[in-house]
């Protein structure tokens, strides 16, 4: 009720009430954490700004001094722990004064030492989360940060050692972004204090240390979260935040520990060398890992479980890290790639946990080789073992939570993407009808009970995905083509089979799959329309799982371009839809864009007959276009968002000029003028995005290709088209350049007409 | 709210355990495509304009700025 009320002053008496309750002597213990505790809920949800400063400081006073040990009980002063913790964003004021905030410091790390574990881990919690609102003010706390954070991960309870790290965590993330932001700091104004770089001595042993407190099992329950886990976690982070520097520090404990005969040294040096892989220079990276992959090979066969976990997941990020044979650089070879797979397809048999991080060892070795041209030519041989262990992976009765049978999917996916499609053609070909038999025979399974149903929709969702990839990978080259073209029917029918088991993600899945399907067949899709279009209905009317909902917009695009005016007997309905997906509040706001996009797609297929829905598209897009100029310059969120609005508007456009061309174009003369505005608006716009250049530029063209010399007097008036025209013409891009002379000669024609 | 103790970050949690998806990836992938297919799509409709531009122009209008016929792309390659 304080979170409605207080905003909007209507409860000026509640914060004093409450003081009251902190403040007067027979207040029990029982009145003063139920207090405490209200403070922590109504901080939350309130700004400072809500209250007068002097009742923020008051509140401030009440929870710190709630903390105080010598006149509270603990559970006083737990509540009141927890209750700054809520507080900290409403502190803001206060942590920008220095008295103020020394004394709030002062507090916590007192706290931090206090003797209840749960007040403990409160206060590290309050620390993080200082770290991460109050980075720049944190120079003059950082020795006594330190050493509080130090003797609890060394020596405080799991709860409290894991908040400790979490604290140096944040700071990494927190110098990582400053970085990302402005490599050269400075610039954007926001101090980068290098407290990772200057504490790194002290701060990476202490880190490996953590790493030799594994538990047992934990690499077989994923819900373990450990010191050790942490402590490499961080780790990582650490090496993002300095780079080079973190070598010389962690690569001795590497080496001294990765021989010896205790499994946990060996497991803490494999996750050392695995979290440095990120951030340090490639030059030094290369030099190490190349004379580490051997060793790293044959610890794949080392007789401790966690090792092999920990190898596999290492070589892993070294494929992901260090294996891009595209841009030319890896440290796989021709030489190395066999024994490389060979110590793969053994791993991917070993047990669940092992074989899930061989699985992603797999997919980035295939990811390597995307777009390598020629030299993805060198793992193509081993592509049907991989495929084929994949495939018995993934049949394991031994996955455990299906996850492992999932990995081995997505990788497989993978595989498929990546190949070189000239050369394993037929092996993907093949594969086809494997996949289709799967699918098939999960339809079929006997369900007895919800979890049935989910595992059933777990499969097929999975086994849509594949046959998304495969369809796509196929139709990517006209020889290979006419493999989809042939085995289309049975697809569909399967397609559909799985449609009638319903299950939002195996429709989104299925639904990518008819996209790919439709594009590949062309006009042949017309004979699957009539049973197809009910689930291209439910699609669109999903706005629940928003995703589907878009995914389905999609492929009601690549139907139109499919079947062109074949499509005109759907499209009454299909059009009722989407006008009401763009009015509904409901549905995620990411779905419009691409509806607008959709308008110019089905106008393009229709042609003429799309005149009887322009009245309300149009509406749609004026309105759309109008929001667009109202919206907060501001967010980085909303700017994206309103590019891609813009750039769909455009596209909507562009689609129903074009389509109605040579018919019927004087349809859209009235609203030629409103569109120039729009263009002429978006022209000015300084955060104008390069899509959206693009795309202005060419509906400019459609613009006068479509309505000819009727517009002559249009531009004459909007003469900012020259300028702009200039500007695309100087650009390096040559998509947008030979856009904008194909428009500079449509203006030309009517100007001269 | 305060009974939840502020649990581990679930990212920091996918550290070691990354999910291997990439269902987003295959949404991306397919949006890629549609995009190249609607671009490719409006392409060929402004290439039968200059087509009939150029013909207009070999006929005989004059003061017209020459539109070159832009090359044909190479195939769209979504994989």
């Amino acid at each position: 009720i304080a979170a409605i009320e207080i905003p909007q002053k209507q409860w000026p008496a509640l914060i004093g009430t409450l003081l009251a309750n902190m403040t007067q002597r027979e207040s029990h213990a029982g009145l003063k954490q139920a207090t405490l505790e209200t403070f922590g809920y109504v901080c939350e949800e309130i700004s400072h700004r809500d209250l007068e400063q002097a009742e923020v400081n008051n509140v401030l006073t009440a929870v710190v001094q709630g903390m105080n040990f010598a006149d509270n009980t603990v559970e006083v002063r737990l509540a009141a722990t927890k209750a700054l913790y809520n507080a900290l964003d409403f502190a803001e004021t206060n942590f920008q004064n220095e008295m103020e905030r020394n004394f709030i410091m002062k507090v916590v790390c007192e706290t931090c030492m206090s003797k209840e574990v749960e007040i403990r881990q409160a206060a590290f919690e309050c620390l993080v989360s200082i770290a991460s609102t109050y980075y720049e003010v944190l120079e003059p706390y950082m020795q006594t940060l330190f050493e509080l954070t130090s003797n609890a991960v060394k020596g405080d309870q799991e709860s409290v050692a894991l908040q400790a790290i979490e604290f140096w965590s944040s700071i990494c993330d927190e110098e990582i972004e400053l970085q990302e932001f402005d490599p050269e700091s400075g610039e954007s104004g926001a101090p980068h204090s290098r407290f990772i770089e200057k504490a790194l001595a002290s701060l990476v042993p202490m880190l490996l240390e953590t790493l030799l407190k594994q538990e047992e099992d934990q690499d077989q329950d994923d819900s373990i979260w450990n010191v050790s886990m942490a402590g490499g976690t961080c780790l990582g982070l650490v090496a993002r935040t300095v780079g080079d520097s973190i070598l010389p520090l962690v690569m001795p404990f590497v080496e001294s520990n990765i021989m010896k005969p205790d499994w946990r040294c060996r497991e803490a040096a494999t996750y050392a060398f695995g979290s440095i892989l990120e951030g340090p220079s490639l030059e030094k990276l290369s030099q190490l890992v190349q004379s580490g992959l051997d060793f790293l090979l044959k610890a794949m066969k080392d007789e401790n479980n966690h090792v092999k976990d920990t190898t596999a997941w290492t070589l892993s990020r070294i494929f992901e890290l260090l294996h891009n044979p595209a841009g030319g650089f890896s440290v796989v070879s021709a030489e190395n790639l066999e024994r490389v797979v060979q110590i793969l397809l053994e791993g991917i048999q070993d047990a669940p946990n092992v074989a899930e991080k061989v699985c992603g060892a797999i997919y980035y070795l295939a990811q390597g080789y995307e777009d390598a041209g020629p030299a993805s030519s060198v793992l193509t041989r081993y592509i049907p073992s991989i495929i084929d262990c994949l495939l018995k992976t993934a049949n394991r009765a031994d996955g455990g939570d299906l996850k492992l049978r999932s990995s081995a999917y997505e990788t497989l996916n993978e595989v498929v993407r990546c190949s070189n499609i000239v050369e394993t053609s037929s092996i993907i070909a093949q594969l086809l009808p494997a996949i289709m038999e799967k699918l098939s025979s999960t339809v079929e399974l006997q369900i007895a009970s919800l979890e049935d149903r989910e595992k059933q929709g777990d499969l097929q969702a999975s086994l849509c995905g594949v046959l998304q990839v495969i369809i796509q990978k196929l139709s990517s080259v006209d020889e290979t083509k006419t493999v989809v073209l042939q085995t289309a029917d049975q697809i569909m029918v399967l397609f559909l089979k799985v449609f009638a088991c319903r299950s939002s993600t195996v429709h989104e899945e299925a639904m990518l799959a008819i996209g790919a399907l439709a594009y590949a067949t062309g006009t042949e899709f017309e004979r699957y329309m009539q049973e197809f279009y009910r689930y291209l209905e439910t699609g669109l009317q999903n706005f629940e799982e928003y995703q589907v909902c878009a995914i389905t917009v999609g492929v009601v695009g690549d139907i139109c371009r499919a079947l062109d005016g074949k499509v005109l007997p759907y499209c009454d309905r299909i059009m009722d839809l989407l006008i009401k997906d763009l009015s509904s509040e409901e549905l995620h706001r990411s779905v419009k864009p691409p509806i607008f996009s959709c308008f110019g797609d089905i106008a393009l297929a229709i042609e003429e007959h799309f005149e009887k829905y322009v009245p309300y598209a149009l509406q749609m897009m004026q309105g759309a276009a109008e929001l667009c100029a109202r919206m907060d310059t501001s967010d980085d969120e909303l700017i994206d968002y309103a590019n891609q609005l813009k750039r769909s508007i455009f596209e909507a456009y562009s689609g129903i000029l074009q389509g109605f061309k040579d018919s019927k174009s004087e349809i859209m003369l009235p609203y030629a003028q409103h569109l120039l505005q729009f263009i002429e608006t978006v022209f000015r716009d300084k955060q104008r995005d390069e899509s959206v250049t693009r795309a202005a530029v060419a509906v400019i063209g459609d613009l006068a290709d479509a309505l000819g010399p009727n517009t002559k007097l249009l531009f004459r008036e909007k003469s900012f088209y020259v300028e702009f025209l200039g500007e695309c013409l100087e650009s390096d891009d040559e998509q947008l350049k030979e856009t904008a002379t194909w428009t500079k000669g449509m203006i030309n024609r009517i100007m001269v007409s | 709210m305060l009974e939840t103790q502020m649990a581990p970050h679930d990212l920091r949690r996918q550290y070691k355990r990354p999910a291997i998806s990439d269902q987003q990836r295959r949404r991306e992938l397919s949006l890629r495509r549609q995009e190249q297919n609607r671009r490719d799509a409006q392409l060929q409709a402004r290439r039968l304009a200059s087509t009939l531009l150029s013909l207009e122009h070999a006929s005989g209008s004059e003061d017209i700025e020459l539109v070159p016929e832009p090359e044909p792309e190479p195939d769209s390659q979504t994989e």
